[in-house]
């Protein structure tokens, strides 16, 4: 896997000869693209933040994978962790920050301790001047992984999305321009300042659900669903995937080439190549509950569709599941779900009615199925 | 005393918040407020804080804290059956501590190990690929580990 | 910058929000969560408009140039309708038609009623403020006017998604913590989910009681504020109408607030000269203001010595309808009940401190009196202007500018100048005490001493002047903006304006008094003459001053 390959410090001292442009520069010409979801250039965002005119700039590692279904994030810190935080130090040195930010979130917390020792392990060794790193313990709040949670969370408040602009990049923590980037952003980061042969087109893909062989895969950009299918082996016939939660229930089309727009659609916002597989014995519409119970409980409360439309949407689909749903109800399904998308202010609002467009248009006999009962 | 900003240069909250709980169980009235007072933080803001992360317990806990993955992967693989085999076992609901104080069991919304589905968290400790027999013999240990501590501490 | 509005091509300055332009332009949007003097949060997403296709809110959304706006299509209708919908359930807006929401259901149009109530929180009954959550939108105007605006931060969401709730700290009662019952939550609520503790029942008993003998005293504000209630504009001023309600209410006597902030003036004028000379505690700060009290009993216990120890104005009203008046009209003081028409709801609070020993029974906000008055069928606008009840109804231009903020100062200024040097100011307004400024400045020679004098306004300003009280000898606080006129107490206003047009009408009235000053004020004169002495005697010092307490600051 590209992504295990080790920096061994060789990324930062690259990118000290190659100078703060430079590096930009090259990760430019590179290709990378943020994996958090929104693919935005990363050397555009840390030239973006370095060209803000602050007394001091901030690097926050969005260590909050919290996505149901994405556990991609824990590989790199569990086996390679070293070269992350080189790429932290690569994007510190790139954008001028001194302090840095590592947001892991609480359910990795058991990776915390071995996590430290190799921050200071590679602090200790790159030798640059003045530049701390911190891990903020997040606490159990998935919408922290949103960027202006994220801010707002480190800041020591509750972790409430904000209205952009202001943007991260040049008005982030304190007020000041921050580069966020992902865990896997970074080490990637590192990986291409050092590798000559380093190759954007590759990307991490999470599978679990009804399969035999879950677990972590890395496939280019473009990948037929099949070769996905071979290497997850399911036991039973496929039925449906759920994109981690944001991105819909889909049917599975084995002839699917993957890649940003099948898999998020038009509505992508955050989110990594997560797939999750459902087979014939399971009813979609109880994926969807546990997705809306997900949605129900994640949400930050802030604005109004998401907060009080998330628990709507919910006690539809429990209305569903009892049998006691008529058509009306569906149609009411519909339209909030659509309603929350059209009008949250974050991602996680604008995604979190997908799981019900999605299964509503392409598995509408489950939905009969609890209807008849 | 009222500071409108979080404090730049102070250490991050939710740390300090993680680690009284790690000293105390949970985050008593008592501790809340000479939080407050330390971090300069006004105190509703601060329990605005403390409630907007389900980690944070305002409550005294149980000795083990089980908190359940109710992600999609951990649901299509069995973890239903978990759940409700815990609340009968331990004779407490999602959200509750058991009787005897041994358990607290929360429902979380994904701990990232959906490649070893089901999964749970115990003390923070991942429990993958879990089974009733499996999660059986673990509350056991569990219980036998508590009940030596007992012993020993009646010895003393 | 030209951008498109509902398909007409206008001018927009850059950085202003949509919400702006489009009301620049003559065109409504309804709005919940947005306060023209606090920072979008863009959290209730009513005011929703589509930009170039996608819906976005306009309070916090900015165009650039050439965006294409639409504000009235069928798809922002139905979205500005479900989101209303998602937030009040069951709407209600018989009882009261003063909410902001009301006047939001009418701009966005009912919806359909399909979801139902599912809050169940326990109503906060406080002896001042009373909070109902399951009322509440999550709009979080209450919690940024309390931190932003008035520097208490008693409230603040707590919880998340749908069980998101705004409550103080450890979900304690308003009353149990560190609230100081100014009432600006009140004001900026737009359901209703707080409001003051009435009671407006108990004063209704006490003038249907026989053997009450009920009076009743109004205080400066009121009378520039009472008139909105009944549909009059801002600023104006309806003293002579009110008292005429307040007889037919049933009130036994109608007397003047205003008088006893003339005595106030008479009390504190003298403590500031005798701690000058003395050298006393100083700066001086006045206690006119019962928020601001408790906002130093909570915050600043350092300041207790610095605080005036004159009661306020309707306390020592109060007290002198116990006393002085029971006295000279022959009645049995037990049989008195004193109600305060205020503002303000730390009035009610105030009246309940045990350190006064009040004189006052029932203080009733400037809202509950316009509840009163309707209750009792009172045509407002068609009654004719009629006196206050001589013997405690004679004031002065110095009481009524008490309502606004500086007002206490400048009042203080044209007697203390007086009484230490036995002359008039030359120019009777102190100018530098007035206007919105949050902290205002100035300074006076008295007997060639110069005396540096503040005001500030919000809880906030009152902070940042704490931070530098050294520099001065004496300092007024109000706790609201705007002073008494902006209480919390007073008619619910949307437009900042409002303030600027009430505070006019008492300088307006003012200006209209043959006497300006309070130590020209012949009941004044009277009540020394006849039962106090001097100003500081000691039986002034018995009814018209008090102590504070030290109280947790949480």
């Amino acid at each position: 896997m590209q992504i295990l390959r080790q920096t061994n410090l060789e990324a930062l001292e690259k990118a000290r000869a190659l100078g703060p442009e430079g590096v930009i520069a090259l990760l430019g010409k590179r290709g990378l693209e943020g994996r958090g979801g929104a693919a935005y250039p990363t050397a555009k965002k840390w030239k973006a933040c370095r060209d803000t005119p602050s007394d001091e700039r901030f690097v926050v590692c969005n260590a909050d994978e919290g996505e149901p279904g994405t556990f991609k994030d824990k590989l790199i810190i569990r086996h390679n962790a070293e070269t992350l935080v080189e790429g932290i130090l690569v994007a510190a040195y790139a954008v001028g920050a001194k302090r840095c930010f590592i947001y892991l979130r609480g359910e990795y917390d058991y990776l915390r301790p071995r996590l430290q020792e190799q921050i200071d392990d590679v602090l200790a060794r790159a030798k640059m001047e003045g530049v701390t790193i911190e891990i903020v313990r997040g606490a159990g709040a998935y919408i922290c992984g949103e960027a202006t949670a994220l801010l707002q969370s480190i800041m020591g408040f509750r972790g409430n999305a904000m209205a952009k602009p202001p943007n991260p990049t040049t008005q982030g923590l304190w007020g000041k321009p921050t580069v966020i980037n992902n865990v896997e952003t970074l080490a990637c980061a590192a990986q291409a300042v050092l590798f000559d042969d380093w190759d954007p087109t590759l990307r991490l893909f999470s599978i679990s659900g009804n399969v035999k062989n879950p677990g972590v895969y890395e496939f280019p950009l473009g990948v037929k669903m099949s070769t996905i299918i071979d290497v997850a082996r399911p036991e039973k016939k496929l039925k449906a995937m759920s994109f981690g939660c944001f991105g819909g229930i889909m049917p599975v089309d084995e002839n699917m080439l993957v890649t940003p727009e099948t898999i998020c659609m038009e509505k992508c916002q955050h989110g990594a190549y997560s797939i999750i597989f459902i087979d014939e014995t399971n009813n979609v519409v109880d994926v969807a509950y546990s997705i809306a119970k997900f949605y129900t409980y994640e949400s930050c409360g802030k604005c109004t569709p998401c907060r009080e439309g998330t628990i709507r949407m919910l006690n539809l689909l429990k209305k569903v599941r009892t049998g006691k749903a008529v058509r009306k109800d569906l149609e009411l399904l519909r339209e909030l779900a659509t309603h929350v998308q059209d009008t949250a202010l974050c991602g996680l609002g604008q995604t979190c009615g997908n799981h019900i467009l999605t299964s509503l248009e392409h598995f509408p006999k489950d939905y009969e199925a609890y209807m008849k009962k | 005393m009222a500071n409108e900003n979080g404090k730049k240069d102070a250490r991050p909250l939710l740390n300090i918040l993680h680690e009284v709980q790690e000293q105390h169980g949970y985050i008593s009235e008592h501790m809340l407020k000479q939080i407050a007072v330390e971090q300069g933080i006004p105190i509703a803001r601060l329990y605005g804080v403390v409630k907007f992360y389900t980690m944070f317990h305002t409550e005294p806990q149980g000795k083990y804290m089980i908190e359940i993955c109710g992600s999609p992967s951990c649901v299509l693989n069995n973890g239903m059956r978990l759940e409700k085999f815990l609340e009968n076992e331990i004779g407490a609901g999602i959200g509750e501590t058991s009787k005897d104080g041994m358990f607290s069991l929360y429902k979380v919304s994904c701990i990232g190990c959906c490649d070893e589905a089901p999964a749970m968290l115990i003390n923070g400790e991942p429990h993958t690929k879990m089974t009733v027999e499996r999660l059986r013999l673990v509350l056991a240990k569990l219980r036998e580990a508590e009940a030596k501590k007992a012993d020993e501490g009646k010895k003393k | 910058m030209k951008i498109k509005l509902n398909n007409s091509e206008v001018e927009a300055a850059e950085g202003k929000s949509l919400l702006d332009i489009c009301r620049e332009n003559g065109i409504n949007v309804p709005t919940l969560c947005y306060h023209a003097s606090m920072t979008p949060e863009a959290r209730c997403r009513v005011c929703l408009v589509e930009m170039d296709g996608k819906l976005v809110t306009s309070c916090s959304t900015r165009p650039r140039e050439g965006a294409k706006i639409t504000t009235n299509s069928e798809r922002v209708m139905k979205a500005r309708r479900l989101n209303m919908e998602l937030m009040v359930p069951e709407p209600t807006c018989r009882r009261e038609d003063d909410y902001e929401v009301c006047q939001t259901y009418k701009e966005v149009g009912m919806g359909n009623a399909r979801f139902l109530q599912i809050k169940d929180y326990k109503p906060d009954l406080g002896a001042a403020v009373i909070r109902d959550n399951n009322k509440c939108i999550n709009c979080g105007r209450c919690v940024k006017v309390c931190a932003d605006i008035q520097g208490v931060y008693a409230i603040d969401f707590a919880s998340r998604a749908h069980n998101e709730h705004v409550t103080p700290y450890w979900e304690n009662n308003l009353a149990d913590v560190a609230c100081i019952r100014c009432g600006q939550c009140i004001l900026n609520c737009p359901v209703g989910a707080i409001s003051e503790r009435s009671h407006v029942e108990e004063v209704v008993a006490a003038l249907d009681d026989k053997d009450r003998h009920v009076v009743v005293q109004i205080a400066p504000s009121i009378r520039a504020a009472l008139g909105e209630l009944f549909g009059m504009p801002a600023g104006t001023l309806v003293t002579g109408k009110t008292v005429a309600a307040l007889r037919r209410c049933g009130f036994a006597k109608v007397f003047d607030v205003d008088l006893g902030a003339d005595m106030t003036i008479m009390e504190e004028a003298s403590e500031l000269l005798r701690r000058v000379e003395n050298n006393g505690t100083l700066p001086m700060i006045t206690t006119c203001c019962p928020g601001w009290i408790l906002m130093m009993e909570f915050f600043y216990h350092g300041l207790i010595a610095n605080m005036s120890t004159c009661k306020s104005p309707h306390e020592m009203l109060g007290m002198l309808v116990k006393t002085y008046y029971a006295k000279k009209a022959g009645i049995n003081p037990k049989k008195i009940t004193v109600v305060s028409i205020m503002p303000c709801t730390a009035k009610k609070f105030e009246s309940t401190r045990p350190e006064l020993e009040s004189g006052v029974d029932y203080v009733l906000t400037t809202r509950e009196l316009g509840r009163l008055i309707k209750m009792r069928k009172i045509d407002f606008a068609a009654l004719p202007d009629e006196e206050f009840d001589p013997a405690l109804g004679i004031s002065t231009g110095a009481g009524v500018i008490f309502g606004a903020t500086g007002g206490v100062m400048e009042a203080a200024l044209r007697t203390a100048h007086f009484l230490a040097t036995g002359k008039e100011l030359e120019k009777i307004e102190v100018d530098e005490v007035r206007g919105m400024a949050g902290v205002k400045e100035g300074s006076i020679v008295l007997n060639g001493k110069e005396i540096r004098f503040a005001c500030a306004h919000g809880g906030a300003n009152a902070r940042k002047l704490m931070e530098q009280k050294g520099k001065y000898h004496f300092i007024e606080i109000m706790a609201c903006p705007g002073g008494c006129i902006g209480g919390g107490g007073q008619p619910i206003y949307r437009d900042p304006e409002v303030l600027r047009k009430r505070t006019e009408a008492l300088y307006s009235a003012d200006r209209a008094s043959k006497l300006r000053r309070s130590h020209e004020n012949p009941v004044v004169k009277q009540i020394y003459k006849e039962m106090l002495g001097a100003p500081l005697s000691d039986e002034a010092e018995r009814l018209l001053h008090t102590h504070y307490v030290k109280r947790d600051r949480f």
